[in-house]
């Protein structure tokens, strides 16, 4: 079933914290996992990489390849990297390195054991882990998030397995910055992913939902706009779904033309809140505002990100 | 009709608290006897699920999914919008809803009224088995999918696929309709029938002179299914 959101808040704040509500009062449509896209401070240069190991104690080991690889690309950390500090064996990472062609260097740490790349970015940051909201919330702290905009998703499984890496949202690899996540089942995806395949694109997971975000960020790298985009993926992916996804300058979403999974919005031009569900949206507009159910059928829109104040 | 006076009206806030709590209490004061009014409702599911015949209930602000649901015989009246199943499988009683009436409103429901003043969402009266359904505004895609019995009855108009899969039941609609669903027709409505929709309709205050009805009914051709007519059951 899985519960979706996604915010843009007028200047810098704490953008976790909005999400971590949602996500919360969502808590029931999917406890396998909880993730969050997050869009901080956009860097000048260099990316921000998160990653994921599956296992901890292998951890320096791991780092020392994966560095490895940047450097044969002519790229480095540029700050220490940190991970979380718990006993769980697989363990979460953040990196920050310095400007590379991503897809050439993205196929070497592919090719490392054990460890899994999960977003790249200038601003982009997707964190997501086993369990509910308050527990990734906690784990990664995520309330303390400072940014403009961002999506999230709780997750119950149906079509691949449970883990980290199989958790929303998916960045569309190897474009930096994007990000989607996705409520419902794709039935075309078999067929879209070996077309996606045969362009040159590499997927971490059996997941249709990876598949969206891959496949929408191949329409933009073909000169749509976003909103041609959308629109095109009403009609060219099949099955159930709705999706958010999530670029630097918007958040957007599309549904299918069965019209079955639901996702609400408030937005007052100045910002913006979608949840699957009108009460998480109700946490934080608490006076009876009005809130659109986008019901559809084959319905797409967009909302765009605000440049900060002053910037 | 619920009525939307507020005097002598137990309070009850929702709010943040469990739902089956605010359920009890609602129970409790139905069982004294009292007209209750639901305050900070703030979209929550599952309010108002499974009232007695004696409930008469306001919902003061919007609710989430399936409020009403299993109604029998409860006089329930939300004033702004409401969420998917409102008054699902509802055996009798009436519910209003002022605003948006989301998804799937009276999904299997098998008697009792409901009344929308705004505009209901797709899947309106999916697979209803008795009762009316009255939208002001318009019923969005596929409605009345897959019912077997009852009436809908759209002022404003139909969205695509209206009547989609009929089993049996009526769709009526006085707007225009975006396209019918799969085997279902337009006929011509007998005079009688147009007399007892148009009784019905006064009782809530929406007498109108001179609507154009269109009552939309199951072709009745996928009944039986017969595997020369699997292109009518596709709409891709």
């Amino acid at each position: 079933m899985c519960g979706l959101a996604g915010r843009i808040i007028k200047q810098p704040g704490l953008i976790g914290a909005d999400l971590v509500t949602l996500m919360q009062a969502q808590a029931h449509r999917g406890s396998d996992s909880t993730g969050f896209a997050l869009y901080g401070e956009s860097r000048q240069n260099g990316y921000v990489v998160r990653a994921v190991s599956s296992d901890r104690s292998l951890l320096d080991h791991d780092l020392d390849a994966l560095r490895q690889t940047l450097q044969a690309h002519d790229s480095d950390f540029i700050e220490d990297p940190t991970w979380d500090h718990t006993a769980q064996p697989h363990v979460s990472v953040r990196l920050v390195i310095s400007d590379l062609e991503i897809q050439p260097w993205l196929a070497a740490a592919d090719a490392l054991a054990r460890m899994e790349i999960q977003s790249v970015g200038r601003s982009l940051e997707i964190v997501k882990d086993l369990g509910i909201s308050e527990e990734v919330a906690a784990k990664h702290n995520i309330v303390k998030f400072v940014g403009t905009h961002g999506i999230a998703n709780a997750r119950m499984a149906t079509e691949s397995r449970v883990s980290p890496t199989a958790s929303h949202p998916f960045w569309a690899r190897p474009f930096p910055d994007i990000a989607i996540v996705h409520n419902g089942q794709l039935t075309n995806y078999f067929g879209l992913k070996a077309r996606l395949q045969r362009q040159g694109y590499t997927f971490l997971t059996e997941n249709d939902s990876e598949l969206i975000a891959v496949w929408l960020s191949d329409q933009l790298f073909r000169g749509l706009t976003l909103e041609e985009a959308l629109e095109s993926s009403v009609r060219e992916l099949d099955g159930v779904f709705t999706y958010i996804i999530s670029t630097p300058a918007q958040i957007g979403m599309a549904k299918d033309r069965w019209a079955i999974k639901p996702l609400t919005v408030f937005s007052n031009g100045r910002e913006m809140v979608t949840a699957t569900e009108e009460q998480a949206v109700r946490k934080l507009y608490t006076d009876e505002v009005r809130i659109t159910n986008l019901d559809g059928p084959g319905y797409s829109t967009t909302w765009d990100v605000l440049p900060a104040a002053g910037g | 009709m619920g009525s939307k006076d507020m005097t002598n009206r137990v309070e009850i806030a929702a709010g943040d608290r469990p739902v089956k709590e605010i359920n009890r209490d609602i129970r409790s004061q139905v069982q004294a006897g009292k007209p209750i009014v639901v305050t900070n409702t703030m979209s929550r599911h599952n309010l108002g699920v499974g009232l007695p015949a004696s409930a008469d209930i306001l919902f003061e602000g919007s609710v989430g999914y399936y409020c009403g649901g299993l109604n029998d015989g409860a006089r329930i009246h939300v004033t702004r919008d409401c969420g998917w199943g409102v008054g699902e499988a509802m055996a009798t009683g009436d519910i209003t809803i002022d605003g948006y009436a989301g998804m799937s409103v009276g999904a299997s429901m098998r008697g009792g009224t409901i009344h929308v003043k705004g505009d209901a969402g797709p899947r309106c009266g999916v697979a209803m088995k008795g009762g009316d359904i009255i939208v002001e505004g318009t019923i969005g895609y596929l409605s009345g999918f897959m019912a077997h019995a009852g009436r809908i009855i759209a002022l404003g108009g139909a969205n695509d696929a209206a009547a989609d899969s009929l089993w049996g039941g009526e769709v009526w609609v006085a707007g225009p309709i975006g396209s019918l669903g799969v085997d279902s027709k337009i006929i011509e409505p007998a005079p009688t029938e147009v007399a007892s929709v148009e009784k019905l309709l006064a009782q809530r205050g929406l007498d109108g002179p001179g609507r154009d009805w269109q009552k939309i009914v199951s072709a009745q051709r996928l009944w039986h299914f017969e595997s020369r007519d699997a292109r009518a059951w596709l709409m891709i």
